[in-house]
């Protein structure tokens, strides 16, 4: 089986007081397991919504139809006792905001260490280690002492090297990352998209990057869904995207991005 | 003809801890630049860099610690009552989130005639008509006026936020983040409303932004932040194109870029 994700005219449902409601529309996509597929759209576009769909986690009373095979296996319709062994194993997810996703409460060494007891077991002790390995395989410095500090002693991007650590402890089959990067300053985004390549490209984890962003898609995946209104827009390679958008959506965006190399009309003041 | 000009203006804010230790730190450190009459001018920086306290200075929505702000060439620093209403009058900020800054239980009409109100001024044809006349020219339907912020998307409730600002025919129009929240295609067409509104009314921004791709496309003069300082200031294209300072040049190479070679062939086809 080369393909590691494969999703297959996957519809979410909401019921409202209205009716029902599809979030997300027959959306087909596949990842492979040495792949960035990057997810892009604006606000209201199931960007989101997929990704918890693949993830298990959508919300009480939504109804999905379709297909999402993980390794061949479906995910959908499973008991959540099962999904809850596959997520933080097979599956991890980091998400844009990494204190709200963090236990004040306990140091990031005891969340890291419980995460990879939960799947793999073995002593505290044994799991400590494989904590203190993992927050150096992110990049944060001296991670002997790190391991004992609470989340609100990181700033912003080391809080978000702290989760991609947790979520990649059990070294997972695929990683969902959405819109990691979007609450960071651009010089600490710069840093956190090479170490999501670096990571990916050492343990061969699939991907699925979710982003509104175009400019960081282009630079981290290798093809793109563009979403709208819960409606799959266009399909393809990063290039093909890019360079020959299918879609007038797809292309009204890209004209709409605000880009810095341009050569800027001159403004009558 | 230089319309605002802040002089050393620095912002100090004390701390104390648990055991009553004193704390200080500088989130603005003897910050100076002018406006002139009819120019946009960017303030970029990252977070902590001083941008935000540096906007709510120069709007007087806080005092500095030390420095001086000038308006029109009067010393507004200290300005109370009648001054301060006067600089208000004059000076009007949009800020990123339009719904928290518009008072929901008010009518769009409301929102538009309360700085009017507030500055007691009577336009010709009534504050109603007034407040449809300021819909139309930031691109709402005139006919919505009796409707609520929650009932109109972020990008029209921006607008409304701009018309607001717009209301008593300010000079300088500061704009906090005002586009950041936006989705992609909206932000584009709410860039090229502010633009459209300066060159027909000649007034100012000071436009506050952490994305400098978006400054890129308003400002004529860019100030950079970091660390409560200005580390470059210059014409727009210059520190874009010619940066002179390390964080300016490691700011600039941060920024994503879609490849420039899908780019062009984009724009070859279409």
């Amino acid at each position: 089986m080369s393909e590691l994700l494969e999703v297959e005219d996957l519809t979410v449902t909401f019921r409202t007081t209205r009716g029902p409601v599809d979030v997300v529309k027959g959306v087909s996509f596949t990842v492979a397991g040495d792949e960035t597929v990057g997810i892009v759209g604006e606000s209201g576009s199931g960007k989101s919504m997929t990704s918890l769909a693949i993830m298990g986690l959508l919300p009480k009373g939504a109804r999905t139809a379709g297909s999402i095979r993980l390794n061949g296996a479906e995910l959908l319709g499973r008991p959540d006792r099962e999904l809850r062994r596959l997520r933080g194993d097979q599956l991890s997810m980091i998400f844009q905001d990494p204190l709200s996703s963090l236990n004040p409460y306990y140091t990031v060494g005891l969340q890291i260490e419980e995460m990879y007891r939960a799947h793999r077991g073995g002593t505290r002790k044994a799991a400590r280690q494989v904590a203190i390995a993992a927050l150096g395989q992110v990049g944060l410095p001296e991670p002997e002492r790190r391991v004992d500090h609470y989340p609100h002693q990181f700033s912003g991007g080391q809080r978000q090297r702290v989760m991609i650590a947790m979520a990649l402890v059990c070294e997972p089959a695929l990683l969902i990352a959405d819109e990691p990067t979007t609450a960071l300053d651009v010089t600490v985004q710069a840093q956190i998209l090479r170490l999501l390549a670096d990571l990916r490209r050492q343990s061969g984890t699939g991907m699925v990057f979710i982003t509104h962003d175009l400019a960081v898609i282009s630079s981290i995946a290798t093809r793109v869904l563009v979403m709208r209104r819960g409606e799959q827009v266009e399909y393809g390679t990063a290039e093909q995207v890019f360079a020959e958008p299918r879609h007038d959506y797809t292309r009204m965006l890209l004209e709409s991005i605000p880009r810095i190399d341009d050569e800027v009309e001159e403004m009558t003041a | 003809m230089t319309l605002l000009r802040a002089e050393n203006l620095t912002k100090r804010f004390v701390s104390r801890g648990p055991l009553g230790a004193r704390a200080e730190f500088t989130a603005v450190d003897r910050v100076s630049f002018d406006v002139r009459l009819g120019e946009t001018l960017a303030v970029v920086g990252e977070s902590g860099s001083g941008k935000s306290t540096t906007a709510r200075m120069i709007a007087k929505l806080m005092d500095p610690t030390e420095g001086r702000l000038e308006f029109e060439g009067e010393d507004v620093t200290t300005a109370k009552g009648a001054a301060l209403a006067r600089f208000r009058s004059g000076v009007q900020v949009v800020f990123q989130d339009p719904f928290s800054s518009l008072n929901p239980r008010h009518t769009v009409e409301r929102i538009l005639m309360a700085p009017l109100l507030y500055q007691g001024i009577a336009p010709k044809g009534g504050r109603r008509a007034h407040a449809k006349e300021l819909m139309e020219r930031v691109g709402l339907n005139p006919d919505h006026s009796l409707r609520y912020p929650a009932q109109f998307s972020g990008g029209q409730a921006q607008r409304i936020g701009i018309a607001r600002a717009l209301a008593v025919n300010p000079k300088l129009v500061i704009c906090d983040e005002a586009v950041s929240a936006l989705d992609v295609s909206v932000q584009a067409q709410v860039i090229e409303l502010l633009r459209r509104l300066q060159h027909e009314s000649g007034f100012s921004y000071v436009f506050i932004a952490h994305d400098l791709a978006v400054v890129r496309q308003i400002a004529q003069r860019v100030a950079v932040m970091s660390k409560g300082r200005i580390v470059e200031l210059g014409p727009t294209g210059q520190v874009f194109g010619d940066p002179q300072e390390e964080y300016t040049r490691t700011l600039l190479a941060a920024i994503p870029r879609i490849n420039p070679e899908w780019d062009r062939r984009r724009r070859e086809n279409s």
